[in-house]
């Protein structure tokens, strides 16, 4: 599979070392020799240093052998020709573009449906203020993604001392919380991923994973111990185009919002776009505004600046003022290991959120969706179990699942169902497997079709 | 200041006053009354006026560009003018002994106030009757609007006379041209006009007086060719037919466009429009409740009442139907804010106008606001659009200079002798372009027994009201006569 990539940003760069991870032929354009420099010496792909809109450097990398044309420039205009050039010299191939300019939302499906005729638009920052949304939703809640349309969702939370669960063993969670147990993918101790087994015990301190109905979601937090309060109070700082979008949703639902920018001029801008959300000028680090403010007294502090600093800051003056609730956004991926351990938990990143939706429409197939967690330590993986794949047939036990994976949930006809070891998955069952990185090229072995089968 | 060029436009809009008295003068011939004489001599006298200016004053290069500044004084003097002007028919009668009292009548019908000086209305020809509601007629939508609608003359430079004569705080063009949206403006006026013809001829009022009638409801003008106003006919019909178009009066006209242009929740949508409906409901219920027992025993009629008063006075029409006077405090008193808080931007209704009552309110929230989040910034949004800060800043001074404007005149007016209450009420009335004021010049009273001086200070409170004061204060003010 040949897959081109315009731009060579940090979306660009992390979609390029996914791919070329997993044996696809990549070749990137950009115009800046720096960023090209980068990627040429840290990854096994081919690079060009031009501009990805122009048609001639498009054919002379090869657009017309090329299955997927990624265009995920920081600039909407470059990646749109790119795809228009591309859909005149070479229909077949694939378009995805990254659009963040909101104003081309009300535009998406006829960008689909006529000229350019792209495959999907990705836009990040959408992508971001969903997440927030989520992990709002679910306070105590790390981590959130929606399976399935969002019946199912997968949940992480750090598991506290109080918790009635603490110390438990996984077999015995059947015989205490009988149907309704929580079903545990993943816990995070230390660092290392566990897949869980049976004798496996959850310990304080763990961060959970698990999968859940999303109407049973209450009652499983529950059993963890943790209770959803709604949201009432939101400060986010940074009105940029994720604060704006994020601001005008929460206005909807009529929760109390305040917006801090550092730019006058913009803050001009969102007072004009909103109506209730009450709109600050400050710097992001100014505390003083923070306590004129009662920043304490929000439920959630969403910290969404174009400066990663400025965030973590932000974020950790709210968590000594006593706010539990706090969502930091991150665009430096090489700072993830580092914030957990200054207690930064909730964290979202649009360059992240970009290449997951792209890594996933890229895999489209029988594959619906694709989540990576902890800094791609482990994925969920969502699919359709086909007929003449290895995974159908047999119950559970008899199958050789790979070390490392674990199939979380079977879907079937809109039923969620906790499989045993002798469950069977039927062809056209919707199944949820979770799995740590090197697991996942053994998992896709066994969810695809046979060889013998052409 | 090319004063050259202003003398020829105002000749212009003389000659055209002279053209309009025609339609009395035809009153006069169609019912043989004594006035037509006055007529024709004042049609005579206006006419050359108008032309001696034309001729006096020769066409120069750049006419069709208007400075601020000549547009204010261009409409300022061309008001003053028409109302001199419009004053002869009045003055050549015999039922007018002074010519401050036809001054004053005249001043009071082209500024749509209806104050009036006459004691016995109904002794005055049909065709001095006429030219009273004829005058308001043509002051309610603006004779600059309506010479821009039908004479091409002005050209680009008429936005200058129009921003001048209609000082809308929200400004909003019609159409790209400016001939089109005063045609559009005059189109839905006349129309409705005529409506409530057909509605009053409907419950049996004669052609004649349901004219006047109508020609003064939709200025909200307020003049009516009987003593007692529409309190002589006593029917609930006819009152709430006026209530209808005086509440029509009083909603911007650009809604109305709309409304006719199949926007159908136009009203409902328009947050100012929102309050101004809302504001005539509750007033009316609060009232309803206040005289109901202590001035009118079925509730019935004390609704009718209450809701034919405070749609009078808020949309600054000021007919009348009761002696409000007799009514109690409270009722007084709503009234008498109602003088102030007018109808609506856009309207051909007077008072302060319901836009800037509530940019005032947003205006006064926002500074509150600010005390509580001291680094916050708003804007004062009225549906959906923002209101900029200078525009805001004009709004405030407006209202500051309409109240300091009141509170000058009513002391100057009671410096002449005249008690308070009716100091207060008659520069109320007449500042809003309502009417009827308080104390002796109440619903059932008139302005005749005012001292000379007193009328002529009120007739220039008329003026600056009706071209939003700006227009008129800014002549008296040093700074714009230097060089």
């Amino acid at each position: 599979m040949k897959i081109i990539i315009v731009g060579a940003g940090e979306v660009g760069y992390n979609i390029a070392s996914r791919l070329a991870s997993e044996n696809k032929q990549v070749v990137v354009i950009d115009k800046d020799p720096n960023a090209i420099r980068r990627l040429s010496e840290n990854l096994d792909i081919q690079v060009v240093t031009a501009s990805g809109s122009n048609p001639r450097v498009l054919i002379d990398a090869g657009i017309k052998e090329t299955d997927i044309l990624l265009a995920v420039t920081d600039s909407d205009e470059t990646n749109l020709v790119a795809c228009l050039i591309t859909d005149l010299i070479s229909p077949t191939t694939k378009k995805f573009a990254r659009i963040r300019n909101s104003d081309f939302n009300p535009y998406h499906n006829r960008l689909k449906k006529e000229n350019p005729h792209i495959d999907a638009v990705i836009n990040p920052e959408i992508e971001v203020v969903n997440t927030i949304k989520r992990l709002m939703d679910v306070p105590g809640a790390v981590d959130v993604g929606d399976f399935a349309d969002g019946q199912v969702k997968y949940v992480a939370i750090q598991l506290d001392r109080h918790s009635p669960m603490a110390g438990m063993k996984l077999v015995d969670f059947s015989s205490k919380f009988g149907e309704d147990r929580p079903l545990i993918a993943a816990i995070i101790r230390n660092d290392d991923i566990i897949v869980p087994r049976g004798s496996n015990t959850v310990e304080p301190g763990d961060l959970i994973y698990f999968v859940s109905e999303t109407k049973k979601l209450k009652k499983m937090l529950g059993l963890f111990g943790k209770e959803i309060v709604p949201v009432q109070r939101v400060f986010i700082i940074g009105g940029g185009r994720i604060g704006e979008r994020l601001a005008k949703i929460l206005e909807k639902d009529s929760i109390k919002t305040k917006i801090v920018d550092a730019d006058i001029d913009r803050c001009h801008y969102l007072s004009e776009q909103m109506d209730k959300t009450v709109i600050l000028h400050g710097d992001g680090s100014d505390q003083k505004l923070f306590l004129e403010e009662n920043i304490g007294q929000s439920d959630v502090v969403v910290s969404v600046t174009d400066d990663d600093e400025t965030n973590i800051l932000v974020s950790l003056l709210a968590k000594n003022l006593g706010v539990h609730n706090t969502i930091t956004r991150i665009g430096k991926s090489n700072y993830f290991p580092l914030l957990a351990t200054i207690g930064i938990d909730k964290i979202v990143s649009p360059r992240l959120s970009a290449v997951s939706s792209i890594l996933q429409e890229v895999r489209k197939g029988k594959v619906l969706s694709d989540i990576s967690i902890l800094g791609e330590k482990g994925e969920f993986i969502e699919a359709i179990a086909l007929e003449t794949s290895d995974i159908t047939g047999n119950p559970l036990k008899k199958l050789s699942f790979p070390k490392g994976a674990i199939l979380v949930c079977i879907i079937r006809n809109g039923q969620v169902m906790i499989p045993s070891g002798d469950s069977i998955v039927k062809p056209g069952d919707r199944i949820i497997l979770f799995a740590v990185k090197h697991a996942v090229k053994k998992l896709e072995k066994l969810l695809t079709v046979k060889l013998d089968f052409f | 200041m090319r004063w050259q060029f202003i003398a020829r436009i105002i000749g212009i809009l003389l000659f055209f006053l002279g053209l309009s008295m025609v339609a009395p003068l035809l009153v006069s011939l169609h019912y043989g009354d004594l006035s037509r004489d006055s007529f024709i001599r004042s049609i005579v006298i206006t006419m050359v006026a108008g032309l001696i200016l034309i001729i006096l004053s020769k066409k120069q290069d750049g006419d069709d560009y208007i400075s601020q500044k000549e547009g204010m004084t261009t409409v300022a003097l061309a008001w003053t003018g028409i109302g001199l002007f419009g004053a002869l028919p009045f003055y050549l009668s015999p039922e007018f002994t002074s010519f401050t009292d036809a001054f004053f009548e005249s001043v009071s019908g082209f500024t749509t106030t209806g104050s009036s000086v006459m004691i016995h209305i109904e002794g005055l020809t049909k065709s001095l009757l006429f030219w009273r509601s004829f005058i308001q007629w043509l002051g309610g939508m603006g004779i600059i609007v309506l010479s821009l609608a039908i004479l091409p003359f002005l050209g680009v430079g008429g936005i200058q006379l129009y921003k001048a004569e209609v000082p809308s705080p929200v400004p909003d063009k019609l159409s790209p041209r400016l001939s089109d949206s005063a045609k559009i403006l005059w189109g839905v006026y006349a129309v409705f006009t005529l409506l409530e013809i057909i509605f009053l001829l409907g419950g049996g009022m004669p052609l004649f007086e349901a004219a006047c009638h109508a020609f003064t409801t939709m200025p909200t003008g307020g003049f009516s060719p009987k003593n007692a106003s529409i309190a002589h006919y006593n029917s609930a019909y006819f009152d709430y037919v006026i209530i209808l178009f005086m509440i029509l009066a009083g909603i911007n006209f650009s809604l109305h466009y709309q409304m006719l242009r199949g926007r159908t929740l136009a009203f409902w949508e328009d947050t100012e429009c929102r309050f101004f409906l809302g504001l005539v409901l509750v007033l009316t219920l609060v009232m309803t409740w206040d005289i109901y027992g202590s001035v009118y025993t079925s509730l019935k009629d004390a609704f009718r009442f209450a809701s034919f008063q405070v749609t009078s006075i808020l949309t600054t029409t000021g007919f009348a139907t009761a002696d409000y006077e007799k009514f109690p405090g409270l009722s007084q008193v709503i009234l008498f804010v109602c003088m102030f808080i007018g109808a609506s931007a856009g309207s051909t209704g007077g008072g302060m106008k319901c836009a800037r009552i509530i940019s005032c309110y947003k205006y006064c929230y926002r500074e509150l606001f600010k005390i509580v989040h001291p680094r916050s910034i708003s804007h004062v949004k009225i549906n959906n659009t923002v209101i900029p800060d200078d525009v805001l800043r004009s709004i405030m001074g407006f209202l500051a200079l309409y109240i300091g404007l009141f509170i000058v005149s009513s002391l100057l007016l009671a410096g002449m002798g005249v008690d308070m209450m009716t100091a207060f009420g008659a520069v109320a009335a007449c500042i809003g372009n309502i009417g009827p004021g308080f104390g002796s010049v109440g619903p059932t009273d008139n302005f005749a027994h005012l001292p000379v001086m007193g009328k002529w200070l009120l007739a220039w409170c008329m003026l600056l009201g009706r071209l939003e004061i700006y227009t008129v204060i800014i002549l008296f003010v040093p700074e714009f006569w230097r060089k």
